[in-house]
């Protein structure tokens, strides 16, 4: 029995040792002055490597672009802290000459580098010249098609020759969710080949420095910079966290569990499941709505993307009547368990969006006519937002707001109504035929639809590719999903697919302007079959009339009110086309902790983005401020 | 002595050809994945940015020139020999340019602690138990010992994996969840360190533990339980010999001879790593790495983790194959 005592011994020893350290932090960091942010971008293989001009070398989202860098101007996807539009590194908006082949950027006086040196329009012609001779840098591909020259007319001005015009050529260093950052002259131009050179430690123009990292990538952290004043961001005051560490928390169950233990302050995302828990068990827990449906709505589109170089997809009446066979509702409560936004049309339902779009078109949706070949409908129903609410409430009760605006901009406004009798007609008018319960193609061929999904590695969409094949079979097509995890950008990117749940759309959110995805719409970049489709028309879609909108707002400033005129057209064509077909926003579950810190971003502080791996979301250390 | 010279050879022979063909059926399912490393890299350049379309085929022509895609498959294969023959893999594609050699080492180390320590610690509390669970059948803890190992035995991996991760994570949190050591501690052969090495490691230790434990208990007492109705133990047993030196000289030491063998396998295969286990506790290592490198289309650095696998796997085979003659005279006489 010896053995037992000695086994026994061992066991409460070790017990003994590892309850004294019960509860405590997972740091010896002080906890009331760090904050601690998931990283979603998980594991870093190569930890030690800060320089992002390097594409895919090492992380991004670790901190490094929200905290160390910076670039000219930042939109935010929501209100801003002083608006939408931030002059970062600029002192001014972009001044672009009359016909946009030359960009000129005041610079912002008083901005230092973390190593004393002051950053001037030295490091800005050094960074767009680094780009320009030297190929495979992550920005070099865009300054060399677009840039002729760079020249500095004094130490706190730039002035950007281009090779041809572009009125969105500032977009190139505007933050979405990153833009090309400027690079610090004093460092890069000792360390020889720019593709070779690791930047560890970074020399940062953001409020932080690196503090430490784990070399095998699970955690990175930052420390507020002495001399944070001399920094862009230092206009709105002193950011609260002393440290900042983006780690990586491991599988969805893990970061429930991580903020539960209030061991992890900010969750980047997870599944609506782990959202609703942690609502449920923790009182400090909360999401971007602090009721049902939590989650913050993206300015990205997911969309049934169709292959437009298949016949089957070219016919319109074809694509509407597959619009027409989807349940919106229940593709809500299938992909986000009820918490989705929806989408009627071509633009995310987010940021100024519904106040710009949505609303205003409102009335034009509710007119809208579609000729199904027998008779004329008006397909759109604009209380599908509040028939969602209503399904939610049953489980939800008082999470779900009564106010109708609240319930708009929590779930969207209207949507297209299920018709399988219009849908019937319209596949008649485009020649296809029932056959014993199946529908066959004009051609005679069943009628077979396969749905590209991404499986496990995005489950909310691929819920509602399941669903929507489950729709389109109920009503006798051949439809079903195929999962491509791991080489769905490779299929989608060779146009090896037939459909896909996908985004082709993203935008600013906060601003109205849509070239950031619609340019590429243009069919002048559409390849043929099996060609490599650059982003982000997915669908290879063309359309002359589509053209000449984009041709249009090429030609026109990107604050001129014209440009949302022609946004607008845009949503009517493809409206009237449905290219693809809209279903929400890409809702994150972004969930915060307000054990230790208290003013995060909310809907009803939209002041930054609160999904915690974009670039903009710096602006929420100078609003967090800690609990003790 | 030349029997077991030529013995030798022949298995030096079949080692050297087993690792060509690995490396090479390894070389031919990296290359045959669908995945483009290219593709990869410009999504993660484009995502969420602002892209323009004439620039992102700018940007292929120079990936594929930076990453030496431009040969065809067989340039690539050469070179791939070349650089295996002086111990170098070649740059990692999807972190570019760090060596593939530096990523793999970086990792292997966590790998080959963590898998060395539980399979040990799990092989010889398996044999151990299994051994005494084996003689002594009318020990009524033995036999409950006995009813564990089974019930645990099927559990899938993860299934154990998680219910540690929330027993001791969040039901009762005095174990950390995630990563090899505390955060902002610098690695440093200090007690302190060790300390956080040794806590951090308790609950990946202690499932692999338990998944591997029942496997070696259930061979050894099967083993043991035929070996003790051999006559020479009744013999022993009738001699009056000590029961304690019957089960430790006598049957234990008999049954560990394919145990041991099986260890020597268990061991050669650490280095794929443990994939589940460094998913589900955050545990550096060779595991996470090859997962990433499969989902960037980083065919160097999947080769370069599965050609060091097939190598140690081929090396402990080897090993057994080498001792097993000093265990087993046959062996010798008849290779």
């Amino acid at each position: 029995m010896r053995v037992w005592r000695i086994i026994a011994v061992v066991t409460l020893a070790l017990i003994g040792t590892v309850s004294v350290h019960a509860e405590e932090s997972v740091s010896d960091l002080p906890r009331n002055e760090t904050l601690i942010v998931e990283n979603p971008e998980g594991t870093i293989k190569n930890a030690g490597w800060f320089n992002i001009w390097a594409i895919n070398a090492g992380g991004q989202s670790t901190g490094l672009h929200q905290l160390a860098l910076d670039t000219f101007w930042f939109i935010d996807p929501e209100r801003g802290l002083d608006g939408i539009w931030d002059n970062s590194l600029a002192a001014d908006k972009p001044l672009y000459n009359a016909d946009f082949t030359r960009m000129t950027v005041q610079l912002r006086k008083g901005i230092y580098w973390s190593d004393g040196i002051e950053f001037s329009a030295d490091d800005v012609v050094y960074t767009i010249q680094t780009h320009l001779k030297t190929n495979g840098l992550r920005w070099s591909a865009p300054i060399q098609i677009n840039v002729d020259s760079i020249s500095a007319a004094d130490r706190y001005t730039v002035v950007f020759k281009l090779k041809k015009p572009n009125s969105r050529f500032h977009a190139l260093f505007t933050v979405r969710w990153n833009a090309m950052w400027m690079m610090p002259k004093h460092v890069f131009e000792k360390a020889g080949d720019p593709l070779r050179f690791a930047f560890d430690p970074p020399v940062t123009l953001g409020a932080y420095v690196l503090h430490g990292y784990d070399p095998n990538g699970k955690w990175f952290i930052w420390k507020l910079r002495g001399d944070w004043q001399r920094t862009s961001i230092g206009r709105f005051g002193k950011p609260g966290p002393k440290y900042v560490v983006y780690l990586d928390p491991g599988p969805p169950d893990k970061r429930v569990i991580a903020q539960l233990n209030h061991q992890l302050d900010i969750v980047h995302d997870t599944s609506p499941e782990g959202m609703f828990t942690l609502v449920k068990q923790s009182k400090s827990s909360h999401g971007w709505f602090k009721a049902f449906p939590y989650a913050h709505p993206d300015p990205t589109l997911p969309a049934v993307i169709f292959n437009h170089q298949l016949d089957l997809f070219k016919n319109r009446d074809v694509r509407w009547a597959l619009a027409l066979l989807i349940d919106i509702r229940a593709v809500s409560l299938a992909s986000y368990r009820g918490a989705a936004t929806i989408s009627a049309i071509g633009v995310p339902p987010t940021g100024s969006h519904p106040e710009v779009y949505h609303a205003p078109l409102e009335g034009w949706l509710r007119e809208f006519e579609l000729d199904t070949g027998k008779r004329r409908i008006r397909p759109y129903e604009p209380a599908v937002g509040r028939q969602i609410a209503e399904m939610n409430r049953a489980a939800m009760g008082d999470q779900i707001p009564a106010d109708p605006i609240q319930i708009a901009r929590a779930f969207g406004s209207g949507w297209w109504k299920a018709d399988p009798q219009a849908a019937q007609e319209l596949l008649e008018k485009a020649g296809f035929a029932k056959r014993a319960d199946k529908w066959v193609t004009p051609d005679g061929k069943p009628f077979s639809i396969r749905i590209m999904v991404e499986g496990e590695s995005r489950p909310v969409m691929t819920r509602a590719g399941s669903m929507i094949a489950q729709q389109w079979r109920q009503f006798g097509i051949d439809a079903s999903t195929v999962v491509a995890q791991g080489n769905m950008f490779d299929r989608r990117n060779a146009g090896d697919f037939e459909v896909f749940i996908g985004w082709s759309v993203e935008t600013w959110g906060g601003h109205p302007d849509l070239s950031f995805f619609l340019d590429s719409w243009h069919s002048q970049f559409v390849v043929p079959p099996g060609k490599p489709q650059p982003p982000r028309n997915w669908q290879r879609w063309s359309h002359p009339d589509l053209d000449r909108i984009i041709d249009r707002i090429r030609k026109t400033a990107f604050d001129d009110p014209r440009g949302l005129e022609l946004g607008r057209e845009y949503v009517k064509l493809t409206v009237r086309e449905m290219p693809t077909i809209p279903l929400m926003s890409y809702n994150v579950f972004t969930a915060v902790d307000e054990t230790h810190w208290t003013g995060y971003p909310s809907a009803e502080q939209p002041y930054a983005n609160p999904v915690p791996n974009w670039a903009n979301s710096r602006y929420m250390m100078v609003r967090l401020k800690p609990r003790q | 002595m030349r029997g077991y010279s030529i013995y030798l050879l022949g298995r030096l022979s079949q080692f050297v050809l087993v690792v060509f063909i690995g490396i090479n059926i390894a070389f031919i399912v990296t290359h045959a994945t669908p995945i483009d490393p290219v593709e990869q890299s410009i999504a993660a350049a484009t995502q969420f940015g602002s892209t323009n379309p004439e620039a992102v085929a700018l940007m292929r022509q120079s990936l594929k020139e930076l990453y030496g895609l431009q040969g065809g498959l067989w340039d690539q294969y050469v070179t791939f020999w070349k650089r295996v023959s002086v111990g170098d893999f070649g740059p990692s594609l999807s972190a570019f340019p760090t060596p593939v050699r530096v990523l793999i080492a970086r990792a292997l180390p966590w790998t080959v602690g963590l898998l060395l320590v539980s399979t040990v610690i799990s092989w010889i509390l398996g044999n151990l138990l299994g051994g005494l669970a084996g003689y002594y059948r009318n020990n009524k803890v033995l036999w409950l010992a006995g009813i564990v190992a089974m019930a645990f035995h099927p559990i899938p991996y993860y299934i154990v994996a998680f219910v540690l991760l929330i027993l001791f994570g969040f039901v009762w949190p005095v174990l950390p969840i995630s990563g090899g050591f505390t955060m902002n501690m610098k690695p440093a052969f200090e007690l302190t360190f060790i300390a956080s090495l040794f806590k951090h490691s308790i609950l990946p230790v202690l499932s692999l533990v338990l998944a591997g434990l029942g496997g070696w208990f259930m061979g050894m007492r099967s083993l043991v339980s035929n070996i003790v109705t051999e006559d020479y133990v009744t013999y022993a047993e009738l001699g009056g010999v000590d029961s304690r030196r019957i089960l430790a000289s006598y049957v234990m030491r008999n049954a560990l001879v394919p145990q041991v063998t099986g260890l020597a396998m268990s061991l050669g295969a650490i280095f794929t790593g443990a994939i589940i286990t460094e998913q589900v506790f955050g545990y550096p290592g060779l595991g996470t790495l090859l997962v990433s490198a499969v989902h960037a289309g980083d065919y160097s650095l999947v080769l370069g983790i599965t050609s060091v696998s097939v190598v140690a796997v081929s090396v402990a085979v080897l090993a057994v194959d080498l001792f097993y003659p000093f265990l087993d005279p046959r062996v010798r006489t008849t290779g």
